[in-house]
């Protein structure tokens, strides 16, 4: 059996996480991988909390299997959201862009179980020993902020310093991504991009129609100056991002050229001005499918390219 | 001291020893970023046995600061 450990400690039937998208993963994608058996993800991104509690409960209504919200540190809320989090009626915390220490203590008496985002060696030591339950190490394949180093490199770098179970994420797109990960060491798995091709994601259609149009060589990284690097497919604002950066603007001209623009992108479908952030297996996916769908492929798929290759192996 | 927390900045970085002075600024003058805090927290504590929060060592900003910072959090 694959991922006898990730299954556990996330409680599902499979060991695939929906990576939280800001803007995007809300309460009826959650509820639907959740339900699908995975870890549906409802992100709080730059919402209040008001939001994110709202989403919850919606969800709570579609399912009663575990739940996740995922915290993005850099939000203007986190520290509201990290709070009021603590009486909600959610299994699982995941931590994305920074350094949730200061949290992690409520968060641990409260019973739930956290999982950190991490980019880096030193930040997957450090957050074991913060009592963080699992590890989502993250490559810079990935869609949304990244870090520098690529999923192949780090997930068995992280598997190697710490002891609790690590998540692959970044570049995952189907069920060879999968097995891959898990002959890194990893334990289960965390998916972006390809649940933005679910049925039940409520992104905007032309979000949809430029991940299935999308080739390999379709992603950039914009903002690097900003010490916030975020991955997108080309489009005019990815082109004038770059134009911008080549000219030398600072951060923060940067940063306002960059804001509201994925709620522009997931919401309004704004093909020129939004930020439709993506990871580079885009040019892989192809079809919208169900979450139950893409679930069963990612992990049914692995079990079986797996018994397919060593039954290849035993005839030569 | 002071030598002691050049190397380890000269280690982490992957600086020469020339390049870091006593009041250098640790992100502006070294180029260190998040993912390298968390990196140069992590050998501080090991190397003097203490505990350090990440929030703690934000407001610490030159060379000469950390040796202050440290000698503080050793009473
Ligand atoms: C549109 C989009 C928005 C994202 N927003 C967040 C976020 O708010 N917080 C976070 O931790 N990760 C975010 N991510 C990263 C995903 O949770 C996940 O780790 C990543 O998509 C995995 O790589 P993949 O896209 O190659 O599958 C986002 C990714 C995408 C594509």
């Amino acid at each position: 059996m694959l991922f006898a450990r990730g299954k556990k400690i996330l409680g599902t039937a499979y060991p695939v996480i929906q990576g939280g998208m800001a803007w995007i993963s809300e309460a009826t994608l959650a509820a639907a991988v959740s339900e699908a058996g995975g870890l549906g993800v409802i992100a709080a991104g730059n919402a209040p909390f008001s939001f994110v509690r709202e989403e919850i409960r919606k969800a709570r209504k579609l399912t009663a299997k575990p739940l996740c919200v995922n915290v993005m540190l850099l939000s203007p809320y986190a520290e509201e959201v990290a709070h009021g989090l603590i009486d909600e009626d959610i299994e699982f915390i995941i931590t994305g862009a920074g350094n949730p220490g200061k949290y992690m203590q409520a968060w641990k008496e409260a019973g739930k179980k956290v999982m950190p985002v991490v980019p880096s060696t030193a930040l997957a030591r450090r957050m074991e020993q913060s009592g963080a339950d699992a590890l989502i190490a993250e490559g810079t394949e990935a869609g949304g902020h990244i870090g520098e180093i690529t999923t192949m490199a780090l997930i068995p770098q992280v598997v190697d310093v710490v002891t609790i179970p690590v998540f692959a994420a970044g570049g995952i797109g189907d069920a060879r991504g999968v097995l891959a990960a898990w002959m890194l060491g990893a334990e289960g798995v965390q998916v972006g991009t390809r649940f933005l091709l679910a049925h039940e994601c409520q992104v905007h259609a032309h979000y949809k129609e430029k991940i299935i149009k999308a080739k390999d060589i379709d992603t950039v990284v914009t903002g690097r100056p900003t010490g916030h690097p975020v991955r997108v497919l080309k489009n005019p604002l990815a082109r004038e991002f770059a134009r911008r950066e080549k000219e030398g603007c600072t951060p923060e001209e940067l940063e306002e050229l960059g804001a509201g623009t994925l709620c522009l992108a997931a919401q309004e479908g704004d093909t020129k001005n939004g930020s439709f952030m993506a990871g580079q297996i885009a040019g892989l996916l192809s079809q919208e499918q169900s979450c139950s769908q893409i679930i069963q492929d990612l992990y049914l798929g692995a079990e079986m390219l797996l018994a397919e290759k060593c039954r290849g192996e035993n005839h030569g | 001291m002071l030598e002691k927390i050049k190397e380890i900045l000269a280690e982490e970085l992957s600086l020469d020893l020339e390049e870091i002075g006593d009041d250098s600024d640790i992100r502006e003058d070294l180029g260190a970023d998040s993912l390298d805090m968390v990196q140069l927290v992590m050998s501080l504590e090991d190397e003097f046995g203490l505990e350090i929060e990440n929030e703690e060592i934000q407001s610490v900003t030159t060379v000469r600061g950390i040796v202050e910072f440290i000698e503080k959090k050793r009473g």
